[in-house]
């Protein structure tokens, strides 16, 4: 069923001609081939439906006035700003995309270092105008170019800063955002006086009811405004490079300094993260690099700092002694970035740092030390305008994803056994590329407040183009790294998070397939709570069913398959 | 290629939209942070090369026919290749140019012709130039009076921009003495030059764009010279990169590469002071398009499994080579000029709004584009705008707001 000329209009007066569009070329754009979404999704050969407009509000009055049109017309709807994950696009066929990119704001209010901004405000921007008043944001780990308030309404967005500036969610202050049933909700103390400042008054806590844990859940509403908590840059007011492209380098980064930190087993590593986190040592700590495979990235490293070499270089580059030895002395590393305050305390945690290192038989990376290799990690780190390296091997990655932590020193001793999963499907694999990570990979900010953890990721890299590719590496997820994560408990898996909210064919679920499916698991009953929530915020039934819920009385009669694993996600 | 072969890569963009932005790495401010004209504009992602990439691949696979919105979508983009800048900060196997170039040529081919274009196309047949009106008998006009070396060594070749528009010709003509003062050996083809036709490529018509080039080396290799200096960064791409595919073997310089080089020299010395406070627009087709030709032939290779890559090694361009410093060194010699620069600037430089026709085939579109550039211009405080290309001063003069200086014009008033 389309849109009706009637209904159109009426969308069209709203957010005026120009703004939206069902022309089938645009229509085309606003939907997700899957192996091109972004990672943690499982890589499906389809393509999410068609949308029957898609719409471009440029404030929160017309984004009102699409979802109170979606609410009398019965249309289901849903935004998202970057559009890099299929989380973002609509599941059924009546249906319309909204796509927030008109709303970029981005307003920083110095005195009480908190940003205000709208949905298009993506990490780069925001830390951008932040670093102009001494201030800078958590840029998460999927990298700059994604949208701060999707990370932060949606994700838990930990990041390489998250260990100085916090995590996504950790920032989130006042929200403004408009209900699926066309209501605005504002959280927050706007009701005393402090404006945007004050996260939460008295009373329950609307934002975590409205915030997601993964992906644009798309279920309650449209976040049209947020502040988040924004943390002091010891930095000039912009961020300068040199260096030509694509090896941009830090050139004005002076109070800091960055080290690639290596260790000689993985039990050192796990410690020794965690002393220097326990010490506050540091501004930023990450583990990057391993992305590109173990075997290959030092040879990977002198291509990406390399202007002149591609990745036809690899095989000889990886083949050179030198290089060689620099892969073994980065086998089992981290990423950090310490700033200087003042002068004496610079001085004050690189003391620190050396103490530490030599505590467990930790060193600073040659390869590195070199002043142009480090300024390369500096404005890498900070700025996190790379992320697009995920795909350099060939187009595709996926990742086996989890959030427990893989440094704790009773879980970083599992990693050669991870590891050795991965290699082997590396060596025996006919479709994974034969080049992934070695399971320990990300912020070492991690998740729940800081402090060191840092999850797990079977990294590897696929085709795209190739069906076999893709069908080759979703089986090798499963039967692998899936199954190693269960059978060592090692946290909730994330790989599937997609997978649970939409069907193979690209479609969501309907609310009976979520019935059929979690009424009969053991862990019912937030499902049955987030059915209260969508109800009252949702009464239409109007986002994607990303927001799972279980009808209460379709539980009245189920039997729980008390062998089933939990729903909880 | 065909849009067919573009297959494996419109499969294999991985959507992550780097191609809207600057380099990251770049970012200054969120005024000036995007770097596609048609996206911002246009709004819907279908502008940007992420989605010209999902549209060609439904179109490559027969899913969708174009419509008429699709012909204008396809034909709104300006070639000025800051997608492909930015996707090939982290990518080494995607072409978002050429893409967009092959899904422009696939429209055309199908018949999805902007009525725009078609006068340009008809005024090409008959007056051998785009610029719509002009009459080829007034071609030379502009040159009347200059004493051209009888045994030159070096062409001058000013482009249809410069030969037609009256409020230019004194540029050109200020470019030819300036060389020919300085004892440069300079020719003119006089009645034999035409269009380069370099337009006509980016807008699609690659072969309008083969006959003509073709014809066009015919010309030059029967003039003997051994270099081309163009004041034109559309002439110069298209001799610089285009031509030399096909085969064309004689150096060719822009303009300020020449004067750059004077200066280094010592021929050219600047000896009047100009007091003014400029800043500089690198055009698209000097800059991150204006990197030299390297011939290659090969085949997609996958190493390690399914690393992809090409043996043998592929050229890359990405903007790296492009004519930035020269145009800046000129500026840097002139006694009491000061540059400051705008936050987008060489290869991750925001277009004029003149590329690919569009100052003709979509005006609305191209004035809007300049404006941005211009609001950018005025937001580093300077009194002038330089550029080195008569189609980005056209079009910035159109759009008004700032006073346009050719850099040719600037360097005249410091001798």
């Amino acid at each position: 069923m389309a849109l009706s000329k009637e209904i159109y209009a009426a969308f069209e007066a709203v957010v005026g001609k120009n703004n939206i569009s069902q022309d089938p070329g645009v229509l085309q754009t606003y939907r997700c081939r899957a192996p091109q979404s972004s990672a943690h999704y499982g890589p499906y050969d389809h393509t999410t439906p068609t949308p029957q407009a898609v719409i471009l509000p440029g404030s929160t009055k017309e984004v009102q006035g699409v979802v109170r049109l979606c609410n009398k017309y019965k249309i289901k709807f849903k935004c998202s700003t970057t559009f890099w994950s299929a989380h973002g696009y609509i599941g059924s066929d009546y249906a319309v995309q909204i796509d927030m990119r008109r709303m970029n704001g981005v307003e920083i209010d110095e005195k009480n270092m908190i940003a205000i901004i709208q949905p298009y405000a993506i990490a780069a921007t925001v830390q951008a105008e932040a670093m102009k008043h001494g201030l800078t944001c958590n840029i998460p780990g999927v990298g700059c170019s994604s949208a701060i308030i999707a990370n932060t309404a949606s994700w838990g967005g930990p990041g390489p800063s998250s260990v100085f500036t916090g995590n996504a969610y950790e920032n989130l202050m006042c929200m403004e955002y408009v209900c699926s049933s066309g209501e605005i909700l504002e959280t927050g103390s706007a009701g005393y006086g402090a404006g945007w400042t004050c996260g939460e008054g008295v009373g329950p806590s609307l934002k975590a009811i409205i915030r997601g844990g993964q992906g644009t859940r798309g279920e309650l509403g449209i976040c049209t405004k947020m502040s988040i908590k924004l943390s002091p840059w010891p930095g000039h007011a912009t961020l300068e490079t040199v260096g030509t492209i694509p090896a941009y380098r830090a050139s004005n980064m002076e109070n800091f300094r960055a080290y690639c930190i290596d260790c000689p087993s993985w039990e050192a590593w796990g410690k020794a993260v965690m002393k220097i986190n326990d010490n506050n040592l540091l501004y930023l700590g990450h583990r990057q690099f391993s992305m590109f495979g173990n075997e290959v990235k030092a040879a990977m490293l002198e291509i990406i700092t390399d202007p002149e070499k591609q990745m036809a270089d690899l095989p000889a580059l990886m083949a050179d002694p030198v290089v060689k030895k620099n892969n073994d002395n980065m086998a089992i590393e981290f990423h950090i970035i310490l700033a200087g305050f003042s002068a004496k305390d610079l001085a004050w945690k690189e003391a620190a740092l050396d103490e530490i290192l030599k505590e467990f038989g930790c060193w600073k990376d040659e390869w590195f030390l070199e002043p142009e290799h480090e300024d390369y990690l500096k404005s890498y780190l900070m700025r996190l305008g790379h992320k697009n390296l995920n795909y350099v091997m060939i187009g595709g990655y996926e990742g086996c994803f989890g959030m427990d932590a893989a440094n704790q020193p009773h879980t970083c001793q599992l990693i050669e056994k991870a590891f050795a999963i991965h290699k082997e499907a590396q060596v025996t694999g006919t479709y994974a590329a034969a080049v992934g990570g070695d399971t320990a990979m990300g912020s070492l900010g991690g998740h729940g407040g800081g402090g060191g953890p840092m999850g797990w990721e079977f990294f590897s890299h696929f085709d795209p183009h190739d069906p076999e590719s893709i069908k080759g590496t979703a089986e090798y997820h499963d039967r692998g790294p899936l199954k190693f994560m269960k059978e060592y408990g090692l946290g909730v898996e994330m790989g599937h998070s997609n997978a649970n909210c939409r069907k193979p064919d690209g479609y969501a679920f309907s609310q009976e397939e979520h019935n059929a499916k979690l009424s009969t698991l053991p862990g019912t009953n937030p499902f049955i709570y987030q059915w209260y929530v969508r109800e009252y915020m949702n009464p239409n039934h109007l986002g994607d069913s990303y927001y799972e819920t279980c009808d209460p009385e379709a539980v009245k009669n189920a039997v729980i398959d008390v062998n089933a694993e939990t729903g909880l996600r | 290629m065909a849009l067919n072969d573009f297959i494996p890569m419109q499969e294999r963009c991985s959507n992550c939209s780097f191609c809207k932005w600057i380099p990251f790495d770049k970012v200054k401010s969120v005024r000036f942070a995007e770097n596609c004209p048609a996206v911002v504009h246009g709004g819907f992602n279908t502008y940007a090369a992420r989605g010209r990439f999902q549209m060609g691949l439904a179109i490559a696979k027969g899913e969708l026919d174009y419509t008429d919105e699709m012909a204008r979508i396809t034909h709104e983009c300006l070639d000025c290749g800051a997608c492909d800048v930015a996707c090939k900060v982290c990518r080494y196997n995607l072409e978002p140019l050429d893409h967009n170039r092959e899904l422009k040529h696939d429209a055309l081919l199908k018949g999805h012709i902007l009525p725009a274009q078609l006068k340009m196309l008809d005024s090409f047949k008959a007056e051998k130039t785009l610029v719509v009106g002009a009459k080829k008998a007034d071609r030379t006009k502009w040159a009347e009076g200059i004493e051209w070396a009888k045994k030159p060594e070096v062409l001058f070749f000013p482009g249809c921009k410069y030969s037609y528009d009256k409020k230019l010709q004194k540029t050109a003509r200020n470019a030819a003495q300036l060389l020919l003062k300085a004892g440069v050996k300079l020719g003119y083809l006089g009645d034999a030059e035409m269009c380069c036709a370099g337009r006509l490529y980016q807008m699609g018509f690659f072969e309008q764009f083969d006959k003509r080039a073709e014809a066009n080396i015919k010309a030059i290799e029967k003039s003997g010279v051994k270099t081309i200096v163009t004041p034109c960064s559309d002439c110069y791409h298209a001799f610089k990169r285009l031509y030399a595919a096909k085969g064309l073997k004689v150096e060719v310089l822009h303009v300020v590469e020449y004067l750059d080089r004077m200066l280094r020299e010592g021929t050219l010395k600047f000896t009047k002071t100009v007091d003014m406070t400029v800043t500089y627009h690198d055009p698209c087709h000097l800059g991150r398009q204006g990197e030299p030709y390297e011939a290659w032939e090969g085949h997609e290779k996958k190493i390690l499994n399914q690393v992809h890559t090409w043996e043998p090694r592929r050229p890359r361009y990405n903007g790296s080579k492009g004519i930035y410093e020269e145009p800046r060194n000129i500026l840097k010699a002139i006694p009491g000029v000061k540059l400051v620069e705008m936050e987008r600037i060489k290869e991750y430089s925001w277009c004029c709004g003149a590329g690919s026709g569009c100052s003709v085939t979509d005006k609305e579109f191209s004035e809007w584009t300049a404006k941005e550039r211009i609001e950018e211009a005025n937001s580093t405080g300077a009194e002038a705008l330089v550029t080195a290309c008569p189609w980005c001063k056209d079009n910035f003069e159109k759009a008004g707001g700032i006073k346009v200086v050719d850099i040719i014009d600037l360097a005249l008033k410091a001798l």
